[in-house]
């Protein structure tokens, strides 16, 4: 499997392949994203297109040493989706919809959570098995932590440090890579 | 004042509670506080993520747009209306049809009856060069001639075999997921296919040829092996 590094390389030397590869990888998660902020089928999968055409356009704009690629086409297709929002909502205008409504299905969940969120859940399923799987049993089947150990097998020490590194790594990518960029360099990491 | 360890602070932001101490030293250290409310965050954004792990994959029809939205770039020049840019000087055109045409007349007594039906001369109103995608074999290519009477002629070569048919397509690369479908190709390199009419060929300018499944499914399968754009 490329390293993001690998494929930033080949992308920037104009291989297509590449491009197909990112593609096949994230092309899932931009969709999800673009479908969650337009709340329209046809429109998201027109902005997961023109996602990968600008990742195509503006290849040499992506440093692996910013972020992932994952990160960065989805801080592109967010902007393509807010694009789109603003230019619907300026064709509303121009109609003189007398209650201008922008279709914003999701406006109690700002972009920036559900990135981060797709981040997250991006890191989780690139962890060792064994932390990943332990982290699952702790967040979607909220067990405690000797739930966890008798649930698996493994010694009690064995899942905390489990937890622990697999909790390391996430807040790591968080940190590298959510959506936030802004408040992102605020944060304070001391334990990390 | 001793920080709470971080290790600790991960076990504490899941589900692990606080002894007396803990929650002492958390009441009055900001910096632990923040870093707990950090872990927290990032554990309430995993436990959010459950149907993420495996989202379903756009359809091909997106990949395709991509595709023709690159192929749409990668050549040379926007496409003019079809007849349009010739470099002749455009009062020569009269004298070189006249003179063609007087040279047609004299071989057209001479082989009319050999080439039948077929007309002596085709004017091709838009022509393309078929380039192999990225995933076929780097040696496929074709070519394809629109000729003035509303055929189209495609030759192709090298295509990776298949155990469906090879299906020609015209693609609108401005709304890619708006395609005609022209024809099948047979088991021949040259096949000729009749354009429907009133299709806008300056539109759908982006040739397709792709590999079809016998799966009753008219749509395109997604799986491109030649592009290529009509110029006139």
């Amino acid at each position: 499997m490329d390293s993001d590094d690998e494929l930033a390389e080949r992308l920037r030397d104009g291989d297509e392949k590449a491009l197909r590869v990112a593609y096949d990888r994230h092309g899932a998660t931009v969709l999800y994203l673009a479908q969650r902020l337009l709340g329209n089928r046809a429109d998201a999968e027109d902005v997961t297109q023109l996602t990968f055409v600008a990742a195509w356009t503006g290849r040499d704009g992506y440093d692996p040493q910013r972020g992932t690629m994952l990160g960065w086409l989805l801080g592109i297709a967010k902007r393509k989706a807010v694009d789109r929002l603003r230019s619907a909502a300026r064709d509303q205008r121009v109609a003189e919809t007398v209650r201008a409504q922008v279709p914003a299905p999701d406006e109690a969940e700002p972009p920036e959570r559900i990135i981060d969120r797709l981040i997250v859940a991006d890191e989780l399923s690139r962890l060792p098995t064994e932390q990943r799987r332990t982290l699952e049993l702790a967040f979607f089947d909220d067990l405690t932590h000797p739930q966890i150990a008798a649930v698996t097998g493994l010694p009690l020490g064995t899942v905390k440090s489990h937890i622990r590194r697999g909790m390391a790594n996430l807040r790591r990518r968080w940190e590298v890579d959510g959506a936030a960029s802004g408040s992102r360099s605020a944060r304070a990491s001391r334990a990390l | 004042m001793q920080h709470l360890d971080p290790d600790r602070l991960v076990l504490l932001a899941l589900s692990e509670p606080q002894d007396p101490a803990e929650a002492d030293h958390l009441a009055e250290c900001p910096a632990c506080r923040q870093d707990l409310d950090a872990l927290r965050h990032v554990a309430e954004l995993g436990a959010e993520g459950q149907d993420l792990g495996r989202l379903p994959a756009p359809p091909e029809r997106v990949w395709l747009g991509i595709e023709a939205h690159l192929a749409a770039a990668e050549s040379p020049a926007p496409v003019r209306p079809i007849r349009s840019g010739r470099t002749r000087p455009r009062w020569l055109t009269p004298v070189l049809a006249a003179a063609a045409a007087a040279v047609l007349a004299v071989a057209g007594t001479v082989v009319a009856d050999r080439i039948g039906q077929r007309a002596p001369a085709e004017t091709v109103t838009a022509r393309a060069t078929l380039r192999p995608l990225a995933t076929v074999p780097a040696d496929a290519n074709g070519t394809v001639r629109v000729l003035s009477d509303g055929l189209m002629r495609v030759d192709v070569r090298n295509l990776p075999l298949t155990t469906g048919f090879h299906e020609v397509w015209l693609i609108d690369p401005d709304h890619p997921t708006r395609m005609i479908a022209i024809g099948n190709l047979a088991d021949v390199p040259d096949a000729t296919l009749p354009v429907p009419p009133g299709v806008d060929m300056n539109r759908y300018r982006l040739v397709d040829i792709s590999d079809e499944p016998h799966d009753g499914d008219a749509t395109h399968s997604g799986r491109s092996l030649l592009r290529g754009t009509l110029t006139s």
